[in-house]
Parts: C-alpha cells; structure tokens; sequence
C-alpha cells in the first residue's frame, strides 16, 4: 500500500453525507439491501443527528463566499459549518483570538451564520423564546428545503 | 473532520469474483480491506470515495487468481487540533470522561482537560461510576448523560500495535499477565484527547 497524497481535500459533513446517501444509505429501513457497510451506517446515523442533514452543497457555497471577507482559515470556516453555532459563546472555541480577530463583526457573521446555515430542528426549539430569531430560521428552513 | 487520501494499492483479485464487473469487484475487494480500519497517520477509512485508476491484470506464475495496481480515493475520518466536535458520553468514570460519535468510540477527556474548577460524585446510576460537576459562579452545571456534549481536539495519537512478550517470561508470570489483561482495555489504534476546558465547551445545555 502506497499512500500517494495523505490529504487530498477536506469534505465537510454534508458532503460526507451526500456521499453516502448516493450509495442509497437513507432509502433503505432493511439495512441490507444497499450498497453500504454497517460500520458506514453508523457515520450515516452520527451525521443524520448534526446540522449537515439539512445542508446542501449549494448552501455551503454561498456561505463561503459570504464569508471571505472576513478572513477565516479553512479549518475554522469547516468547523462553523459543522457545528452551525447561533451564538458568541459558542463561535469563541471554533475560532481562535476570536475577539482581536473579528471584534465588533462577530454579530454581523454570526447574523450570517444563522440566516444561511439551516438549523436542526432541536436548535429551533431552544430558540422559540427570541421570536425574531425564529422568523429567520424558518425561512431558512423553507429556503433550504427549495 | 473528514478528509480525502489518495492511496495507491496492489491487491490480488480471487478467481470467484471474476463474473463481477472489475469496478464492483476492486471496489468490494479494497472496501474489505481497508474500511473501518485505521490507518497510521491518516486516520481511520470510513468510506471509499472513488477510484482513480486500476493498472495491471497480471497473472503472476502459480497463481489462478489476477493482480491489479489501483489507485482511489478514501474518505478518512482525521480530526484536526483544534477542532471543536459534538459526541455523546459513554462512560463518566474517576479518571475522566469517554466520548462517543457512534462510529468512533475512542476519545478520552483526563481530568487535567475537564472544566475547572469542578466537582465529583459518585453517580446513583452507574456504579463504579462519577458524576462530574462544574462550578461556575456559584452555580453547579453537571454532566448528564443525555447530553450532547462539544469537545476540542487536544491530540490525536495512533499508539503502535503492543508486541507480546518472549515465550519464557510468559510462562513464569502467566497468571500476573492475565490478571493485568482482564484489567486492559482492548487496543485502540487510534486515540483522540478531548478537552472541555473552554467557553462554549461541554454539554451544549449549559451555552444554549
């Protein structure tokens, strides 16, 4: 075995996703018909669970263009897509010197993240008492779901 | 947390798969090999993502069975440091506290990584178990078990496979070695170190 390139691209967890779910692992309750591993299954059943599984590679497109003014490493704009966080405490470990770094602008990128990213659906929960933010996000929802 | 290698792999194809198409056949052939396995360096292979090229179809003298040359592109769980990760906790013990993310199950918080300053108690439910609690403004936030907890990556270690020892000292101290190994957990090839010791780490309950 030769290892040629060890890091040929990252993908973030909806491509990994969409990837499986190509191979049919979403389509299939029988778990044996599809062209997909049990231990493949198991990512499937991690990723059904985070925000990827309401991620498209459209939306993550869009996010990134929104989002190269404001100078992040790659490593922490696949972080923020991952986790989709809705607020500063939760962007403060995913980006380092967060406060030297963006200042003021994490509300504006934080604005960003919430209306481009769609959330899941226990997120939405939890944000019921901010009924401006729950406007947003079910826009988001329905835009998502086009 | 994942990522693309590129891996370049001889592999003989056994005469019962030649009926298959070559494509189905290499692919089902590398996916034996290599899935759910953990590579050192590069992680461990969750899904085969292409194949690039397949050379060869070489029938070497002896042999009844095809050898190909192919080249494909494997889809690597590999965190990177740093990363912040949502896992689910599957054990809480004195020693700290062990993450799980399904299809991973090897990932260590030590006391030194866990929020400070903290508590422990031994928990009702579990026993042998602890319950870790941390203090924070005169409020105690504890971690439960149904909570989806975030975790950043402190390191990410590949220990080597453990090499047993010579025949003679095996006899002698047999019945110590299977004490310890009772004790052993199995070998984990790939080790991750979580820490939770940040803002906006920990039980998501506590930041939301």
């Amino acid at each position: 075995m030769k290892i040629l390139q060890s890091n040929a691209g990252v993908l973030t967890n909806c491509e990994v996703l969409e990837l499986l779910k190509s191979r049919g692992a979403g389509k299939d309750p029988t778990r044996v018909i599809a062209a997909v591993a049990p231990s493949e299954f198991k990512v499937y059943d991690y990723l059904e669970q985070t925000v990827a599984s309401k991620q498209t590679i459209e939306i993550i497109h869009k996010f990134v263009e929104d989002c190269k003014k404001y100078d992040l490493a790659n490593g922490e704009m696949l972080n923020v897509v991952n986790i989709r966080p809705s607020s500063a405490v939760e962007i403060d470990p995913i980006i380092q010197d967060c406060d030297s770094r963006m200042g003021d602008r994490i509300d504006e990128f934080l604005e960003n993240v919430v209306q481009v990213l769609p959330p899941y659906p226990s997120q939405l929960e939890s944000n019921e008492d901010t009924a401006e933010d729950k406007e947003e996000t079910t826009d988001d929802q329905q835009m998502g779901v086009k | 947390m994942f990522v693309m290698s590129e891996i370049e792999h001889t592999l003989r194809l056994p005469p019962h798969l030649l009926n298959r198409p070559l494509n189905a056949a290499i692919k089902g052939e590398l996916e034996s090999l290599f899935l759910d396995k953990v590579i050192d360096k590069l992680g461990l292979c969750v899904s085969m993502y292409d194949i690039l090229s397949i050379d060869g179809g070489f029938i070497f003298p002896g042999d009844g069975a095809s050898t190909y040359t192919a080249r494909f592109r494997l889809v690597m769980f590999r965190p990177y440091v740093g990363e912040v990760i949502s896992a689910r906790l599957k054990e809480s013990t004195k020693d700290g506290l062990r993450l799980s993310l399904g299809f991973f199950d090897d990932i260590y918080v030590p006391v030194p990584l866990m929020p400070n300053p903290y508590h422990t108690e031994p928990d009702p439910e579990h026993k042998n178990g602890t319950r870790w609690v941390w203090e924070y403004m005169g409020e105690n936030y504890p971690i439960d078990w149904a909570d989806e907890i975030r975790f950043r990556v402190h390191t990410v270690n590949y220990p080597p496979l453990p090499v047993e020892q010579g025949k003679d000292s095996e006899q002698k101290d047999s019945e110590e070695k299977d004490s310890r190994q009772k004790d052993l957990k199995p070998f984990a090839p790939m080790v991750i170190t979580g820490s939770l010791d940040a803002d906006g780490l920990g039980p998501t309950a506590w930041w939301v």
